[in-house]
């Protein structure tokens, strides 16, 4: 199979997917409930749509194609209260977190379809710890020349992105240490990483078709990047967000990320150089372990800061693109939780420190998903 | 409890003083193990079909235990259907209800269907009115023992199995409330007291939610500073449960509505998950082993003989008439037409719930208790095996099991 050709679309339009984890009401495990709920789900009308995942206690939802922040957020509201509501008469519960906090991997059931067998069997044990959730952010992109430069361009910012948005402290009843657990199980996965610097479609292409040639991959699916482009869409697709706790804060992630994309688009504020990526897997590493406190290299001038601090002063730069694009509220949202407790990770550790019981701290995550006051 | 005539004999024979309830205990809890690992080792079924396989072995060499049971045999099934109610009830959110009312009608109209169907098929096999009103009243509850048990051997889960513990819950709810009326309008002498028999019924509901509360509020109280998933902090739940169930005897109130009201509570008054080893670890598990060797023997080939066909009977009344409310009410209640089935399936095993029921039914009216034991029995002994299996086959076919899943293979 080749590469397919790249799908025009509007530039700086979004998409958001979120996959979501479904927990019984008893002790707050992973629920096998998505052949229930797709089943509720179907004769509901809503913007986007519901897709099952590979394991059965795991959801996906997704908006349509977005203008802007407020679209985003009202779709990301209406489906999400749909769902709530086709939970609630299965007795079972849906949350956010890029983890379950104390899932046994083992006891996960795959969803019934021919792909998701055929990874399962392919993977192994790896498939079933991959019952992780993240949120992927599409942006819009007029060529596939461009998606490259954006793609690269973005990558500058995956750090930040992975500390904001980190939500998965927690694995198999153990704190992790890290905020971003989850992007550990990503990082098992052979053709995970960052994509192969080019700049043109065309010197993609080439670089495909070596790599389906040694019949490693068969198609962009098979690739794991943090940021890879779709060309089905014609966009690219920032994958390293963990689901956040709320559909509001996904909804100002994406927001972010249109704003960076604006940014990047309209001023070119660095030119691309493959050094750039020296530090990048530092940089990750330090943004899963430690969050907003983790120590950036600056990829050009080799500074050390803590991401907290460039993070802000990026919120500067980009106070223009988010006028533009209305996405102030995304903007404000996150800055004051950088400025309150930091990310959805330590909100989850402040609940288990208070709880003691890592049940307790699901229902809490369900009951702010449904937009409940925790 | 057992006829011991030849251990009579032979430990008079050898000098040894006469085996005390320690030993038949013990002598249960090691047949029943020992049935329950060859099950296990040699089939993809559930252990409890291995306990219930030793029960019926000592049936039928004449040692089942007396109905209406007494004693250490009721003192056995009294704390494991406890522990099991207690456990179920505390799964139970009302509010479900709420959202999916459906599932409410399925739970009145399995109910009332059950026992309607079973009433009505009784009249018409000639048994008395009060006969078949006693039966159909015994008949309502689907089996706390099974529902718990199997779900927790094969390690089910979705909504097959959550629906079935709820459904079991209510129904065994709705069972002991009726046999309340019912004994008070026995009690009344047959007339059409209705006052006297609601007045009971107010009389022991009350006492058994005050009961329950108390039991629910200690319960949450050491919840909330132990961690109840370590085995030995559990162990205090445990003793709270059958201290409970002490009381309730003592006041004479019902010993299945006093643990299952407790769990109900625990579960709807706070959100907070209450989390324990399934049967409070191995001390319960001993308990819920017992009853099904205890169960398993609770039959005779005498009483197969004079209630067997009438039993037949009512196992296939109500069988039919669970079953059409299950299913006619599964799409609206939001399930898929194969859970429908599988659910209905699922409430079918009758066991320890409708034994205690017919105990306390003894209480109130020997001579009618007399009359429905051997049809009751007879159900219960149709049952027991077939039950379990039904119930094992049908969560597999919900997809509630998970593939292959085999308790035993996968811990080993």
């Amino acid at each position: 199979m080749s590469l397919e050709p790249f799908a025009s679309s509007r530039p700086l339009t979004m998409g958001v997917e979120l996959e979501l984890q479904i927990v019984n009401t008893h002790d707050y495990n992973l629920a096998p409930a998505a052949a229930d709920l797709m089943r509720l789900m179907k004769g509901r009308r809503i913007p986007g749509d519901v897709k099952p995942e590979i394991t059965r206690g795991m959801i996906e939802m997704a908006t349509g194609i977005c203008e802007n922040h407020a679209q985003a957020l009202a779709e990301l509201r209406e489906i999400r209260d749909n769902l709530v509501d086709c939970a609630r008469k299965l007795d079972v519960r849906l949350c956010g977190g890029g983890t379950h906090p104390f899932q046994d991997w083992s006891r996960m059931r795959i969803y019934d379809t021919p792909r998701f067998h055929e990874i399962s069997e392919l993977y192994g044990y790896l498939s079933k710890q991959f019952t992780i959730f993240g949120q992927h952010v599409h942006i819009g992109c007029p060529g596939p020349d461009q998606a490259l430069v954006l793609l690269h361009g973005m990558s500058r910012f995956i750090p930040h992105l992975i500390a904001l948005a980190a939500s998965s402290p927690f694995v198999q009843g153990t704190d992790t240490g890290f905020h971003s657990a989850r992007l550990n199980s990503v990082f098992a996965f052979p053709l995970s990483g960052r994509a192969p610097f080019v700049q043109r479609w065309d010197d993609f292409e080439v670089f495909f078709g070596k790599m389906a040639r040694t019949g490693v991959v068969k198609s962009m699916k098979d690739f794991y990047w943090d940021i890879r482009p779709k060309p089905e869409f014609g966009t690219i697709e920032v994958r390293v967000l963990d689901t956040p706790l709320t559909v509001e804060k996904a909804a100002a992630l994406a927001g972010l990320i249109q704003c960076l994309a604006r940014w990047l688009r309209t001023e070119r504020p660095y030119a691309l150089n493959e050094d750039d990526y020296l530090p990048y897997t530092f940089n990750r590493f330090q943004a899963c372990r430690f969050g907003l406190g983790a120590t950036f290299v600056d990829p050009t001038s080799g500074e050390h800061r803590l991401l907290r601090d460039d993070l802000l002063s990026i919120f500067d730069k980009l106070e223009v693109h988010a006028m533009e694009l209305r996405a102030e509220e995304a903007i404000v949202l996150l800055r004051n939780e950088i400025k309150g407790l930091g990310n959805d990770a330590g909100w989850i550790r402040q609940q288990q420190e208070r709880e003691h019981l890592l049940p307790e701290v699901v229902r809490l995550q369900a009951l702010r998903w449904q937009g409940a006051a925790a | 409890m057992f006829d011991t005539a030849w251990i009579a004999n032979f430990h008079r024979a050898a000098g040894l003083a006469a085996p005390d309830a320690i030993f038949w205990g013990a002598l249960l809890l090691v047949a029943g193990a020992l049935a329950g690992e060859v099950i296990a080792r040699n089939s993809r079924l559930p252990r409890l079909v291995g306990y219930t396989l030793a029960g019926c072995a000592a049936a039928l060499a004449g040692y089942g235990p007396d109905i209406p049971l007494t004693g250490m045999t009721r003192l056995v099934l009294d704390i494991a259907l406890a522990l099991l109610l207690f456990e179920i009830g505390s799964r139970v959110r009302l509010r479900w209800l709420r959202f999916n009312p459906a599932l409410l009608w399925t739970s009145l109209a399995e109910a009332a269907a059950g026992g309607a169907a079973v009433f009505a098929a009784l009249l018409w096999m000639g048994v008395t009115m009060p006969v078949a009103a006693a039966c159909a009243v015994i008949s309502i509850p689907s089996s706390a023992a099974v529902a718990g048990r199997v779900a927790l051997e094969l390690g089910a889960e979705g909504q097959v199995t959550d629906r079935m513990i709820l459904l079991t819950a209510l129904n065994t709810l709705y069972a002991v409330l009726a046999l309340t009326v019912l004994r008070g309008w026995w009690h009344a002498g047959q007339a059409t007291d209705v006052m006297a028999a609601l007045g009971l019924l107010a009389q022991s509901f009350l006492g058994s939610l005050l009961l329950a509360a108390l039991l629910a509020g200690l319960v949450a109280a050491a919840a909330r500073r132990l961690d109840l998933r370590n085995e030995s902090s559990v162990l205090l739940v445990l003793g709270l449960v059958v201290l409970a169930l002490g009381a309730a005897r003592m006041a004479h109130l019902s010993t299945l509505l006093v643990p299952l009201l407790a769990g109900l509570l625990l579960r709807n008054v706070t959100d907070r998950p209450w989390i324990w080893p399934r049967h409070f670890g191995t001390a319960g598990g001993v308990m819920v082993l017992m009853m099904f060797v205890i169960v398993g023997a609770s039959w005779s080939p005498a009483a197969l003989v004079a209630g067997g066909l009438a039993g037949l009977v009512l196992v296939a009344a109500r069988a039919i008439g669970k079953g059409v409310m299950v299913l006619a009410l599964a799409r609206p209640a939001g399930a898929s037409a194969r859970q429908g089935l599988a659910l209905a399936v699922t409430l079918t095993p009758l066991s320890g719930t409708a034994l205690v029921l017919l105990s306390e039914l003894h209480h109130a009216g020997p001579e009618l208790a007399m009359q429905v034991a051997p049809i009751v029995l007879s159900a219960v002994a149709i049952l027991e095996l077939l039950g379990p299996i039904a119930v094992q086959a049908a969560l597999r076919l919900a997809g509630d099991l998970a593939p292959g899943a085999n308790a035993v293979k996968e811990q080993r």
